[in-house]
């Protein structure tokens, strides 16, 4: 009996399934149209077998389940197919099926241990089913076959067992065909699939990319860090994201592939500090807006501070709803929500189905701060400055150099032949704590014989905080300007001591034409020791130190040596903080989060200090002045703050004792490289 | 001010140059405003010969200091002269603003800048007053008073003042008027009353004479027969005096060294055409409806005028709330209290809160991070309350009083007669006495 | 401060026209062409009063470059109106009355006045740049005969009468004044600040021209402001503290004393009772504790 009932079953599953996977189709292809690019799809399995199992791979219990779990099913589906659907009855390839499915069953009872007290990132409803489907599958699957081989129990044949079999046969084909179709636990290998071949971010899966890390361990990023955000055409009929059909289509196709694996909201610090944020929600929160329908469904921790809470299996959502063309704020999600986010990129950074957070942040912001003028009070004000006056602050733009009135700082105004650094001093060079990096850092330009100069009052904010604040109008007009005035002067390449500055020129004008070689401090310092133009004096006593990687340095442009580099070449040992390198907790000053300021449980320059303090290190070395200023205002007593620049200079050993006292090489101009 | 009393003796060696002690009582008569308003000095009366026999003069006031001119009251106010102009060509009138029915500072400015315009060319420099008893017009400077108090009701009612004002016009002719440039009150009569003055249609043109008819608004200089006003966008308008100056604070030294008659005329005598200002009452467009209480608390920090501002140092923060309603402050806070929960986010003070520009800032258990600094920047007086000498607050702050917050905001409340209710919310109090009870 | 909802109190005062004199600003510290802040205050009030239905008017030269930019901030702060669902949302209008340099507004803003049917006109006490004298409302005004009342930091309620305003007082007082319709209202800085104005409908309010609101040949030169010259705007001289002494040293003491004042006095060992007593005279003598508080 249940040789004529397997195929009925199989292709009535595949057939309902597909259905329900044109139907998913139509939603993804609610958002905007895109030129379709069909020979992605063969990009598909490297970018699955490669770049994704890489991000899983960082957690090994989970990689090993999961190749258990998805390889098996993936083969014994396939091999079902032709023995059960098609019935090629090959004693071989039965026997290759029972084995796909006794892979599958391994890998389902790991994920039913994982299942059985699931920590709280974890989702539950459906997916604490799926680990019993994905038993039902394997077993079912494993005992239909047996005939196969021959080693038929004949009581399969017929009878109540046979119905019990066909039963959990049913069942799991239900799950893990049509579920997938249909938006079960399963869609995130359907959806993830073409997500994987359609990402907006192909540079991500890049190994041969100019920017990709030679290095390819688990820990490291593989293709390039593609972190710019995309530019908004500003002649579009509405700006920015409104409601889900606004999202591209290949974001929406990107939302549905989250598997509620939760790692966003382990290291998303907003979440951590009780802010209304929690990532892995936000995505759902999109899929249900794309589909339609409250978000009463959703089985994991919701958003700090709102209704469902964050405890997972407590009821309580049902409150947000939203549709294709329903506006997404705030019915679906609240403001807060988006404003709390300090684009640090852990989230995406953490995310094995590669999903982009924070661009569907930003373009939800963007339709907030572009159509609605509801950008948070003092990010409005910023704004305000910014076209105003160039800076967010809303000071005279003539003053950003009146700190340095004793420096005599060169101008590049006075260079027309050309400089080898252009230094950009960024908006710190308005705020007094900065300002002593930027002395330190002159200092050691000037010990290493550098040929620098500044833009002086020609210097304009970089736009960082209007891009990240959604105001993409105000960013698009200072990055023309500062492109406009950039190309008016000769300069080899840029350096800064704003990792902020140092992302948006290098990375982000590149859209606008500003091609430049941007440097951060930090970089350029590691270079000076290495070139020898710069010593320093061991330290005298021993400190513990610890470093604190900048978002926009570390995770934003891969940036993680570097800033070692100078504190080994400084003789200091640095102790690291738990979360450090790609991992890093982000001082939460990022993406306008400081002007925003949503309330929270904690603060997460706190935090962040906490980490700090765990290492037991006196000093923590930063190299971004926002950083500097978000842990400064933690209360005292704290370990010291004190930026990469100005722990060089206070050892520096200025250039007539470099003389003496080492045999430093010899540091004329010609030996830069340029 | 004392009234500088004649000594007689004195008197009689300052005329008598030949009175040995002539020279200690003639010193004063080195330097005086002649008629025109121009200050002479005599260099020659200026000094004293020294033992080598040469002339020495001693600028650093020593010897003034030393010399016992007018008694007691050397030199603390000096003797006004007293200017009285008995037929004037003209009037130069000034409307003060008097607040709480007193010369404030920027009305003494503005007979200053009266004087100006009407010394030297036998013009009178006439107050409107729409107050009754107001003293000190003689020592402002004004040479007559109208009081048009009578006129016009209590309250705010711009449109009867404006037509008293011009009842004055009609009367006297004046060939300035001067008002502060302030509103909502002396900026808005005065611009009332220019819109008023300027003929129908004036403005277009065709009549060039109208050209000083337009106001001066924002003078804040008078110099060689022109004013500068200030306009918009930096910059400033240099042009003839016009009939109607509206003046900012200082545009003019006040009058130091004259004193006037401020002899009080009556309108009626005056001719002229008088119009029935209360007449105009009955369609008025502006009714006043009295003063609304506001609560410190409620008005916004950034325009709050004088903040009671915590800190960390802050440990009872009901006592902390009771003094500012004590004083009448406006609650400021520093970020680590907002951060704590004591306070909430919209009365945080400094650049990652609000820019505040209270003329008073009280701040009390704020250490003074560089944020808070810059957030006080433009406070005009700071006070600092804390125990720790050798923080930023107190060394930014023009008053420092170091001490306990806690302690001296209760004490302040004591003093001003409003302690907290002891028993009630105060818990270690109530403990204290229960203890004293056992004993 | 408590911004009462003058709709909510008044039922609907959308049958009282209401437009918003506007003026181009600019900014205190860049000089840059903007929203001048008292007229995007007087924006928000009346946009908080009627909604979309307000329109603004602007008289000035349509050649200038910088106007479109200035003018856009207004229209930007079109947003969040009628009951805030997007869709229904109107997009703001300005009218443009067309002036060349030299020319005086006010004939042509009365003008206008009188045909779009407004009654209740709002505007800031003064413009950012040109002479900024705060005398147009004035001129209005007379020219009109309508009320005026200046200072004005909120609108308590509007009927077809009369409009109930808070007039700003220094430090923050206020004082409750009715005025009657027709008016013109003079919004004052401390206002409800304006709305954020938003790239989208700034870029979709229409600005439109109209310049047949006076008989072409009428001369509308503005003579009165021939005579004056232009300067740029030197740095006012701090007075010193002016010391009524005829004596140097006094005078000199007096004016040292002021700078070297910026290091403050710090008291130290004093009891709570004393600091708060040096408190309370400190604030006496700053006139900020009434003498006699009992
Ligand atoms: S968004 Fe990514 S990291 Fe977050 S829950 Fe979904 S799959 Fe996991
Ligand atoms: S970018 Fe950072 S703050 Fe924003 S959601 Fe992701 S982890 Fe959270």
């Amino acid at each position: 009996m249940l040789q004529t009932l397997l195929p009925i079953l199989i292709f009535a599953a595949l057939a309902v399934g597909a259905a329900g996977a044109v139907r998913r189709i139509r939603l993804w292809r609610q958002g905007r149209r895109t030129p379709m690019r069909w020979h992605r799809l063969a990009l598909m399995p490297k970018r699955y077998l490669n770049d994704l199992h890489h991000v899983v791979a960082r957690d090994k219990a989970i990689a090993h389940t999961h190749v258990a779990t998805a390889g098996g099913f993936v083969a014994a589906m396939a091999l079902a197919l032709v023995v059960h659907g098609f019935g090629w009855r090959n004693p071989i390839l039965g026997g290759l099926l029972l084995a796909a499915s006794l892979c599958m069953f391994l890998g389902a009872l790991a994920v039913n241990r994982r299942r059985i007290d699931p920590p709280p990132k974890l989702s539950k409803g459906p997916w604490q089913r799926l680990s019993k489907s994905l038993i039902a599958y394997s077993v079912g699957m494993f005992l239909v076959s047996l005939p196969l081989v021959g080693v038929a129990p004949t009581v399969l044949g017929g009878g109540v067992l046979a119905i019990v079999l066909a039963a959990v046969l049913v069942w799991g084909l239900l799950e893990m065909v049509v579920g997938m179709g249909w938006g079960g636990p399963m869609k995130h290998a359907f959806a993830g699939t073409f997500h994987l071949a359609f990402h907006r971010r192909p540079e991500r899966f890049d190994d041969n990319h100019p920017d990709a890390s030679p290095k390819k361990t688990h820990d490291v990023h593989r293709g390039s860090r593609s972190t710019a955000l995309f530019p908004l055409d500003l002649t579009a009929k509405t700006l920015g994201v409104e409601k889900p059909a606004d999202f591209q289509w290949e974001q929406l196709l990107g939302f549905d592939a989250c598997v509620q694996c939760g790692r966003c909201q382990n290291v998303c610090p907003a979440y951590a500090a009780g802010q209304p944020l929690n990532p892995k929600k936000l995505i759902q929160d999109m899929v249900v807006g794309m589909a339609g329908g409250s978000d009463a469904g959703y089985a994991g921790s919701g958003h700090p501070q709102q209704a469902g809470g964050i405890e997972v299996g407590k009821p309580g959502f049902g409150n947000h709803r939203g549709g294709p063309t329903d506006a997404i704020v705030p019915q679906l999600v609240e403001a807060q929500t988006l404003w709390a986010c300090t684009t640090c990129r852990a989230c995406v950074e953490e995310c094995p189905m590669m999903i982009e957070h924070v661009d569907a942040i930003v373009d939800m912001r963007r339709f907030i701060t572009l159509e609605r003028g509801e950008t948070p009070e003092k990010g409005a004000a910023a704004i305000d400055n910014l076209i105003a006056t160039d800076n967010p602050g809303g000071l005279d733009n003539a003053s950003r150099l009146d700190w340095a009135a004793d420096l005599e700082l060169p101008r590049i105004q006075d260079r027309p032949e050309g400089v080898d650094v252009l230094l950009w001093l960024g908006d710190g060079a308005f705020d007094m704590r900065n300002q002593r990096t930027l002395r330190s850092l002159v200092k050691i330009l000037r010990t290493g014989g550098v040929d620098f100069a500044v833009l002086g009052e020609e210097e304009r904010d970089s736009g960082d905080v209007a891009r990240r604040l959604g105001d993409e109008a105000t960013f698009q007009r200072l990055a023309e300007r500062n492109i406009a005035t950039l190309s008016r002067y000769r300069f080899a390449r840029i350096v800064t001591a704003d990792p902020h500055s140092f992302h948006v020129l290098g990375r982000e004008y590149g859209a606008f034409g500003g091609d430049y070689v941007v440097k951060h401090h930090s970089t350029f310092i590691a270079e000076l020791f290495d070139g020898g133009r710069i010593s320093v004096t061991a330290p005298t006593q021993a400190e513990t130190v610890t470093y604190h990687d900048p978002c926009y340095l570390g995770r934003y442009n891969g940036e993680f040596a570097a800033p070692r580099q100078v504190l080994a070449a400084l003789g200091l040992e640095v102790a690291e903080m738990e979360r450090s390198g790609y991992r890093s907790r982000c001082c939460g000053g990022g993406g306008g989060a400081a002007l925003s300021d949503v309330p929270g449980r904690a603060r997460i320059p706190d935090m962040r200090m906490e980490d700090v303090r765990e290492t037991g290190a006196t000093t923590v070395a930063v190299a971004c002045p926002q950083c500097t200023a978000m842990l400064e205002g933690v209360v005292e007593p704290r370990p010291r703050i004190r930026d990469l620049a100005e722990m060089v200079a206070d050892a520096l050993v200025e250039p007539t004792a470099a003389t003496n006292a080492t045999s430093a090489p010899s540091q004329s101009r010609e030996e830069e490289p340029a | 001010m004392s009234v500088r009393r004649l000594d007689p003796h004195a008197e009689r060696a300052r005329r008598n140059r030949l009175h040995p002690r002539h020279h200690e009582f003639a010193r004063p008569a080195w330097r005086w405003t002649s008629a025109d308003g121009v200050t002479r000095i005599n260099p020659h009366a200026l000094g004293a010969i020294g033992p080598n026999g040469l002339k020495r003069i001693d600028r650093s006031g020593a010897a003034v200091e030393a010399s016992p001119v007018g008694g007691a009251s050397t030199s603390a106010e000096p003797a006004r002269r007293q200017v009285v102009i008995d037929q004037p060509e003209g009037h130069v009138v000034v409307v003060p603003e008097l607040p709480e029915g007193r010369l404030n500072d920027h009305d003494r400015d503005l007979f200053g800048l009266a004087r100006q315009l009407a010394d030297g060319h036998d013009l009178a420099v006439t107050a409107v007053t729409f107050l009754n008893g107001v003293s000190g017009f003689e020592d402002a400077g004004a040479d007559r008073v109208v009081d048009l108090s009578a006129m016009v009701t209590e309250g705010y009612d711009p449109e009867t003042r404006l037509a008293a004002l011009v009842d004055v016009e009609a009367a006297l002719s004046p060939r300035h008027w001067i008002f502060a440039d302030s509103l909502p009150d002396g900026g808005d009569l005065g611009r009332r009353l220019a819109a008023r003055l300027l003929p129908q249609g004036a403005s277009q043109g065709a009549n060039a004479s109208v050209g000083d008819a337009r106001p001066a608004t924002r003078v804040w200089q008078l110099s060689e027969g022109q004013t500068l006003s200030r306009a918009g966008d930096r910059q400033d308008i240099l042009r003839d005096v016009a009939r109607v100056l509206l003046a900012l604070p200082e545009c003019a030294e006040p009058v130091s060294e004259t004193r006037h008659e401020a002899r009080v005329i009556e309108l009626a005598t005056m001719g002229g055409e008088l119009s029935s200002a209360a007449n105009e009452v009955a369609a008025s467009g502006v009714i006043d409806r009295g003063r609304v209480a506001v609560d410190p608390q409620e008005i916004p920090l950034a325009q709050a005028p004088f903040i009671l501002s915590a800190g960390r140092g802050i440990g009872d923060w009901e006592g902390y709330h009771h003094a500012a309603r004590v004083l009448g402050a406006s609650e400021g806070a520093s970020r680590v209290a907002v951060d704590d929960g004591y306070m909430p986010r919209s009365r945080q003070v400094g650049a990652t809160g609000t820019f505040v520009t209270a003329s008073c800032y009280v701040a009390v258990g704020i250490s003074g991070a560089v944020q808070h600094l810059q957030g006080i920047a433009k406070c005009q007086r700071v006070i600092a309350i804390n125990n720790d000498p050798s923080c930023d607050m107190v060394k930014r702050a023009d008053l420092a009083l170091i001490a306990d917050g806690d302690a001296v905001l209760a004490a302040v409340c004591e003093r001003l007669g409003q302690p907290r209710d002891q028993t009630g919310s105060d818990g270690s109090w109530t403990d204290e006495e229960s203890r004293h009870a056992a004993a | 401060m408590p911004q009462p909802d003058p709709q909510a109190a008044a039922g609907t005062p959308h049958d009282v026209k209401t437009a918003v004199l506007v003026s181009s600003g600019r900014h205190p510290v860049s000089g840059r062409a903007g929203r001048a802040r008292e007229d995007a205050r007087a924006v928000e009030m009346g946009l908080s009063l009627v909604g979309a239905d307000l329109s603004l008017v602007h008289a000035g030269d349509p050649e200038q470059a910088s106007l479109r930019e200035s003018l856009e901030g207004y229209l930007g702060m079109y947003h969040g109106l009628d009951g805030g669902r997007p869709g229904d949302e109107r997009d703001g209008q300005l009218s443009l009355l067309p002036l060349r340099a030299g020319e005086d507004a006010v004939p042509l803003l009365a003008a206008w006045l009188e045909r779009s049917g407004v009654r209740l006109a709002l505007t800031g006490q003064r413009a950012e740049c040109g002479e900024g004298s705060g005398m147009v409302g004035y001129l209005l005004a007379e020219r009109l005969g309508w009320a005026i009342a200046t200072g004005v930091a909120a609108i308590e309620r509007c009927d077809a009468e009369s409009v109930t305003v808070l007039q700003a007082l220094p430090q923050g007082q206020r004082r409750r004044l009715e005025i009657r319709l027709p008016c013109l209202i003079a919004v004052d800085a401390v206002a409800e600040a304006p709305r954020q104005s938003a790239f989208g409908p700034a870029r979709r309010g229409r600005i439109e021209t109209v310049d047949d609101l006076l008989p072409a040949d009428e001369s509308r030169l503005d003579t009165g402001s021939a005579g004056w010259q232009w300067q740029p705007a030197r740095a006012r001289p701090k007075r010193l503290k002016v010391v009524k002494s005829t004596n140097a040293r006094d005078r000199f003491k007096a004016a040292a004393a002021k700078s070297s004042a910026s290091g403050g006095q710090v008291l130290t060992d004093l009891s709570p009772e004393e600091a708060a007593e040096k408190l309370i005279d400190y604030l006496r003598a700053e006139k900020i504790l009434a003498q006699d508080d009992q």
